[in-house]
């Protein structure tokens, strides 16, 4: 763009100079001499050239904040989970995240109904998470609310890959999700999301690929 | 209202309408409380917008003014010729404007180029494209990959100090069948042809990496050593501020023992630029 706007002035600049060197060769050959002020001042543009510089804007891209909800981790229950986000917005559309995320798991059916087997310790049985995510804003849109106001909104898409820590062990973990973005402000954001984090564990034996479930409602700011 | 009003006039002389009616209320109550603590924070943002910001005036026909920074939402204004607007923020390419008369919305950084500042001078607005990547100074990236046969995840962050140099932290965690390991590294990268769409780089530097075996398989203990690292690879121009990348880094881990152990990673993933 700013290239663009230079060629502007330059053709600006030069295109009324080689007119102007043309007509007075022509008027020059034709009337010898002849100023020929009318037709200068049609076609010089009333134009002063400016000097550019970067305008002081405060720039808002990142976002900071925090989330509560419920996680199912499946065989361990679904229990509360909470954590923080942080993102950076590349452009209107594209966003990056990265998320971390604690949450504890509860004992399986089957210790419960064995009563005496244990598969992990109490250490063991919590779960943190993180991932790195690239999100799209899907639908941008307005909320309103009676005649008077009116709240910008996204609602977007998620993917990622990330690392859960779960019994003493990293698994591998992919995510997907949807979410729900709300400008309370302009630098205030509510979040409604719900993700997949899928992982493979061989907890119970053998192998086996894990779909973990989450929503979550959550709070960011943008800095 | 005419929820209510609908309500009454279906719940009118039953029972079971007392439960309705409280359920509704309920309902009503929440959204009050919630449109309560959006309003208060639209107060909030009102009262602290008295300040010292920029002023421009436009020095085009007309500047769309819309409410709010994408390309969908609606234009509800149009900013004329020669007048002024102060510059309240500025998100991915969207500038937050306000008249004089109050009117506040966003402006596209390309219209916003056509405006000059209070000392004359044009205003000009950083925005991706590729003259932009080129005088880069930060970036940020996510990858994945492999790193011997396990999957590899990370993160790098990289400051460009010269055209051709950039310092890099690295962050990477991989996750196998029989270990897990996480390797954090500082580097330099050189770039011989920044300027090329599809830009190789080389790559030098050194960090720790942590290897802990899984522990269902093997007893062993977790270990922490120095490596050093080489690599290559190319930066992909896309556009605007996006970038592939694609690497290859060779570790050598000097560990305790009689051998070295070299380890090798392949990486596809974007960097963003800012």
């Amino acid at each position: 763009m700013e290239t663009g706007i230079q060629r502007l002035f330059l053709s600006a600049l030069v295109l009324p100079l080689a007119l102007l060197t043309s007509a007075e060769h022509v008027s020059a050959q034709t009337e010898s001499g002849d100023q020929n002020p009318g037709l200068d001042r049609v076609i010089s543009p009333d134009t002063k050239r400016r000097e550019i510089r970067q305008a002081e804007v405060d720039t808002e891209d990142f976002e900071i904040g925090i989330f509560y909800g419920v996680m199912n981790v499946e065989d361990f229950g679904t229990n509360g989970v909470g954590g923080l986000r942080l993102a950076y917005h590349i452009t209107e559309d594209f966003f990056m995240e990265a998320n971390y995320g604690i949450t504890t798991t509860r004992e399986t059916s089957f210790e419960k109904l064995s009563g005496s087997t244990v598969i992990l310790t109490d250490d063991q049985r919590d779960l943190s998470y993180y991932n790195l995510s690239l999100g799209y804003n899907l639908f941008p849109g307005e909320i309103f609310i009676s005649d008077k106001y009116a709240f910008n909104s996204n609602f977007y898409i998620i993917a990622g890959a990330g690392n859960t820590n779960f019994a003493d062990e990293e698994h591998f973990t992919y995510n997907l999700g949807i979410g729900f973005r709300l400008y309370a402000t302009d630098w205030i954001a509510i979040h409604l999301d719900v993700r997949d984090h899928v992982f493979e564990h061989d907890l119970l034996g053998e192998d086996q690929v894990i779909n973990n479930l989450e929503a979550h409602a959550g709070i960011t700011f943008f800095f | 209202m005419n929820l209510t009003h609908d309500a009454e006039h279906f719940n009118k002389g039953q029972a079971p309408g007392m439960k309705t009616r409280v359920f509704l209320n309920r309902i009503t109550a929440t959204i009050a409380i919630g449109t309560a603590l959006l309003l208060m924070c639209q107060t909030a943002s009102a009262e602290d917008e008295i300040s010292d910001h920029e002023r421009a005036t436009v020095d085009t026909s007309y500047i769309d003014m819309r409410t709010g920074p994408g390309r969908g939402y609606p234009i509800f204004y149009a900013i004329e010729q020669d007048e002024i607007v102060e510059l309240i923020k500025r998100r991915t390419d969207w500038v937050k404007v306000r008249t004089r008369r109050g009117k506040t919305g966003w402006a596209h950084v390309s219209q916003m180029e056509e405006t000059f500042g209070a000392d004359g001078k044009q205003l000009s607005f950083n925005h991706a494209n590729k003259d932009e990547y080129l005088a880069r100074r930060w970036e940020i990236g996510f990858n994945g990959g492999d790193l011997e046969g396990a999957n590899a995840l990370g993160a790098t962050l990289g400051y460009r100090f010269t055209q051709n140099l950039t310092a890099e932290l690295k962050l990477s965690q991989a996750t196998g069948q029989f270990s897990d390991s996480k390797i954090g590294s500082i580097a330099v990268m050189h770039q011989p042809f920044p300027e090329w769409r599809v830009s190789p780089f080389f790559i030098m530097g050194t960090g720790i990496i942590d290897t802990s075996p899984d522990t269902t398989l093997v007893q062993t203990e977790d270990r922490s050593d120095t490596s050093l690292l080489v690599g290559a690879g190319a930066y992909i121009y896309m556009n605007r501020r996006f970038v592939l990348r694609l690497e290859y880094n060779n570790y050598q881990v000097l560990t305790s023992r009689d051998e070295n152990e070299e380890v090798n990673e392949w990486k596809l993933g974007f960097n963003v630029f800012f």
